[in-house]
């Protein structure tokens, strides 16, 4: 564009530094998340060495911090979310895309988006004074892994309606016109198209349920040490230890939730830039495909 | 068995193709009832536990001191209302303008730029960060130094909302008609005008509709506050000094207490902040509806 | 939407403003007013808000005593964050809180810790630590300490064991499983009860004392006295430690305990008051009152300070912190009864009293 403005005057080059500045506030804001808690988090593993990674003791007394059993419960519930929110998420997907009369799409998503907006808070109180003791589920990794799946599944669902949409009607098309029934059109032209996004947005779906907080240390249980598959047993997650511990840690002790919290920064980060990564690329190609 | 077989057979015939097909439509519309399920439970212990408490003592829930004594019943969460304010509005006021100025940047003056780049991409970082992790942040950067303030809990909500603000901001911009941009320069308006003037404004509806959405996550959040707020039970208007409190923070508090009368406030406190969310949601979507560019 | 925040806010500061006006000054009648003359001292004239943080296990008792002193001081406004013992003792040691309350002292190694200097301790309550539980169908059960112990070891996994059997005769125990509670938070109340595990026990108690304690993996934790009370209340087979006062605020069952003098004896007011009266105070006023003499005392009975500096770090809140002191140890004991807590000693609250002339 020709540019006959002449120089630009000093509130102009203000502004633009201004803009500058705010967009600058994200690195300044996660470098200084970094080199904080990073800072904070060196006296414990400089006690505890790979320890920290490895053993099952945690037992702030004796000095002792081993975040191993933390780390397979957040693991552990979140896949149980998994587990139980990608199938119904999928489902919800294909049904709103595929199936759902015109009139009937727009309430559904909607709905769907309104239990997104819902608290966690709101859900673990529901967890623990509804779901835990009426059911006879407990305070568990189970209980823990329902709640998250709730929690989980309005990201996954959207995200995959997304991914599903960019599907080009004339693929559908074509495998109709050869005789397909719909769930044939759906496996043999929505899914292979969609598969890259499918997956990406399972992952973001992940990487919420690893990081949520209150509604796991709510129904968890907070066992100390525990590690079993046992889904009914109580257990305990990393977030929801930082939580529940932060309070009284002397200055050791908040070395080793912020070393926590650093472990569980970097796995959430992990996972969601993969993510991200996946969903981009294929919407792209599949952008590309439809023009 | 020895009858003339038609050559087309256009009559649809069950076959198992088409049941299967049939039973997997049926599975998705089970997974519509299966995901409608929790949101029904919830909202109905919510309504049904949260209004009564409410009701009973209406309007003294909403404007009442929470009481001291947890196990006695009757009313109050009008310190944490004020408090929920107070921490929102103060993450609104900072996280809104910045992530919009941001957003800006990245749209209109650095597109193609590598600043414009790490910084898009660090903020898809910003995103994932676990909402614990903002808590702890705030708590080492600012509650260490301050104390316990609303304000801690405002920058902790401010850094959650910050990157959505920017990426949904930054979507909006990407609508505006660049004949908008090109029809003010041929005015011999400068750039900062042209954005501050035309562009801005033609967006406004998504990126305010973007931003209710935004709040709207913020005002439900428990996790940031827990450190940076404190635990206060009475009325403390004041945003940057002394102890204050927040909805999320007595429903968490409460949900684990085993006094039934605890256990009431923190079902009508979800109540209120669940009406708070979705009246913000449902502005945002009028917002989107009336007044958007559409794509 | 910014501007309808601001605006919201501000209708809620208002609002505020508007409740704060209608406050009667003069209106307060509760316990406190009714000492004013005398004990509760002058009302502080200037207005204070006293930062305080500590033992859930007092919890109950700060609450009806702030309640009660803040009616009769209406400029005085006291927060109490009861984030247990450990977190009041850290607070206080940082100088986070004005005030603090633990159910166990400093130990040696941490005093060099405590930031503002000379500091006392204050005992202010006595009360129960029971042994919770809840088994379909067992409404008294009696419990000696080396059965406790291997109960929370995980040593002692079903109902119907004989070790509690043995104790309970004419009690049909269920085939079920134990589930026990403990406190996820560090707390005063976990130090106390262990700590009677370990002098009681007779060996049979292994995981050390202290405010916290490292658990067998497969028990579950609550916070604060409310939370492990929230597990016993809604689990089935569910056994925990809590305070009297939460215990039965909760409507739980409790056990009666073998005391030193082979007696099984209920948690009650009258029971711990009777632990009170053997104890041997040192000059710091600390002391222990757990698994006390006596035919009718509660070995589990747990104290509980509240601590103060010598010097107020902030001066301007030294009349307000020394008039609330003066008034827990005066006429707020006479709440504790209702609240299933006792009163400390009257000799014990005399010295206490004494000590408070130090402060400045």
């Amino acid at each position: 564009m020709l540019d006959l403005r002449g120089k630009s005057d000093t509130a102009d080059r203000a502004f633009r530094w201004i803009a500058i500045g705010a967009a600058g506030l994200v690195l300044l804001i996660l470098g200084m998340i970094a080199l904080s808690m990073g800072d904070r988090a060196r006296p414990v593993i400089a006690e505890m060495g790979f320890d920290f990674f490895s053993s099952t003791r945690w037992s702030p007394p004796d000095t002792l911090y081993g975040a191993l059993p933390f780390i397979w419960g957040t693991l552990y519930t979140a896949l149980i979310a998994l587990a139980l929110a990608v199938p119904v998420s999928l489902g919800v997907a294909l049904f709103i895309t595929q199936v759902a009369p015109r009139w009937l799409k727009k309430p559904l998503i909607y709905m769907i988006d309104l239990v997104a907006v819902v608290p966690s808070v709101v859900f673990g109180l529901w967890g623990v004074l509804v779901l835990s003791q009426h059911f006879g589920l407990g305070r568990s990794f189970l209980t823990a892994g329902i709640i998250l799946a709730v929690m989980i599944t309005p990201i996954i669902t959207s995200l995959a309606r997304e991914v599903i949409e960019t599907t080009p009607v004339a693929e559908k098309e074509a495998a109709l016109a050869l005789g397909a029934t719909r769930w044939e059109m759906i496996r043999a032209s929505v899914l292979p198209h969609s598969k890259g996004g499918l997956v990406g947005a399972v992952m973001l779906g992940l990487g919420r349920a690893l990081g949520e907080t209150i509604a796991a240390a709510l129904v968890i249980g907070s066992a100390l040490g525990q590690i079993t598959p046992n889904p009914f047993a109580p257990g305990n997650s990393m977030p929801a230890v930082i939580a529940n511990e932060w309070g009284e840690a002397d200055d050791m002790h908040k070395s080793a939730l912020i070393a926590l919290a650093v472990t569980l920064f970097v796995i959430t980060i992990v996972v969601n830039l993969i993510a991200t990564a996946i969903v981009q690329r294929s919407m792209r190609k599949s952008r590309g495909k439809a023009t | 068995m020895s009858e003339l077989r038609p050559a087309l057979d256009l009559r649809r015939k069950r076959t198992w193709r088409s049941t299967k097909s049939t039973l997997m439509t049926v599975l998705m519309g089970a997974a519509v009832a299966v995901v409608l399920i929790p949101l029904v439970a919830v909202m109905w212990s919510v309504i049904s536990r949260g209004a009564g408490v409410m009701l009973q003592s209406f309007p003294d829930f909403f404007t009442a001191e929470i009481p001291l004594v947890s196990r006695r019943p009757g009313p109050g969460m009008g310190p944490a209302i004020v408090g929920t304010l107070l921490a929102t509005g103060g993450a609104t006021l900072l996280a809104v303008p910045l992530g919009v100025l941001g957003a800006v940047y990245l749209h209109e003056y650095g597109a193609g730029s590598k600043f414009a780049g790490a910084v898009r991409f660090m903020t898809t970082v910003m995103t994932g960060v676990p909402s614990i992790v903002m808590g702890l942040f705030v708590y080492l950067m600012w509650t260490m130094r301050f104390g316990y303030s609303a304000f801690g809990g405002a920058l902790a909500l401010a850094c959650l909302m910050l990157p959505v603000v920017i990426s949904s901001t930054e979507q909006m911009l990407k609508l505006v008609p660049n004949n908008l941009r090109e029809a003010s320069y041929a005015l011999g308006t400068t750039k900062s005008r042209t954005i501050l003037t035309v562009v801005l404004p033609a967006a406004l509806p998504g990126i305010v509709s973007g931003a209710l959405l935004a709040i709207a996550r913020a005002a439900g959040e428990t996790a940031p506050l827990l450190f940076a707020v404190g635990a206060a039970s009475t009325y403390n208007p004041h945003l940057f000094t002394e102890a204050n409190t927040s909805l999320s923070l007595q429903i968490f508090s409460n949900a684990t207490s085993s006094f039934v009368a605890a256990q009431d406030r923190a079902w009508g406190a979800a109540l209120t902040l669940v009406m708070l969310t979705f009246a913000l949601t449902l502005t945002a979507r009028i917002f989107t509806a009336r007044f958007a560019l559409k794509r | 939407m910014t501007k309808m925040l601001v605006i919201g806010a501000l209708s809620a500061l208002g609002l505020v403003a508007g409740c704060g006006g209608k406050k009667d000054p003069d209106g307060g009648g509760g316990g406190g007013a009714s000492g004013a003359g005398g004990t509760s001292g002058t009302p502080a004239s200037d207005k204070a808000t006293l930062n305080a943080s500590g033992a859930t296990f007092q919890k109950p008792y700060q609450e009806v005593a702030i309640e009660a002193f803040t009616k009769a001081n209406p400029k005085i406004t006291i927060n109490y964050g009861a984030g247990g013992s450990g977190k009041g003792r850290q607070d206080f040691a940082d100088q986070v809180a004005d005030f603090a309350c633990t159910d166990a002292p400093y130990k040696d190694a941490d005093l060099g810790k405590v930031k503002g200097g000379e500091f006392f301790y204050f005992p202010n309550v006595l009360g129960a630590i029971t042994v919770s539980f809840n088994v379909a169908g067992v409404d008294k059960l009696n419990l000696s300490a080396p059965t406790i112990a291997k109960i929370f070891q995980r040593e002692i996994k079903k109902w119907n064991d004989a070790a509690i059997a043995a104790d309970n005769p004419g009690v049909t125990l269920p085939d079920a499983d134990i589930v026990v509670a403990h406190r996820s938070d560090g707390s005063g109340t976990t130090e106390n009860f262990t700590k009677y595990l370990d002098k009681a026990s007779g060996g049979a108690w292994k995981l050390k004392s202290g405010s916290t304690v490292e658990w067998p993996a497969d028990t579950q934790a609550g916070n604060g006295n409310s939370g492990v009370a929230q597990i016993v209340k809604s689990t089935k087979g569910a056994i925990g430690y809590v305070d009297l006062s939460d215990a039965k605020a909760s409507g739980l069952k409790y056990a009666s305990i073998k005391n030193q003098a082979g007696k099984f004896v209920d948690p009650t007011p009258e029971a711990v008051s009777a632990s009170g009266d053997g104890i041997e105070v040192d000059a710091k006023l600390l002391f222990s009152a757990l698994d006390a003499k006596g035919d009718v005392a509660y070995p589990i009975t747990a104290q509980s300070w509240c601590m103060l500096y010598a010097k107020a770090k902030d001066p301007s809140k030294a009349a307000a912190l020394k008039s609330y002191f003066r008034y827990m140890l005066t006429d707020g004991q006479k709440l504790l009864p209702e609240i299933d807590f006792a009163p400390i000693p009257k000799s014990l609250a005399d010295k206490a009293l004494a000590q408070l002339d130090k402060v400045q």
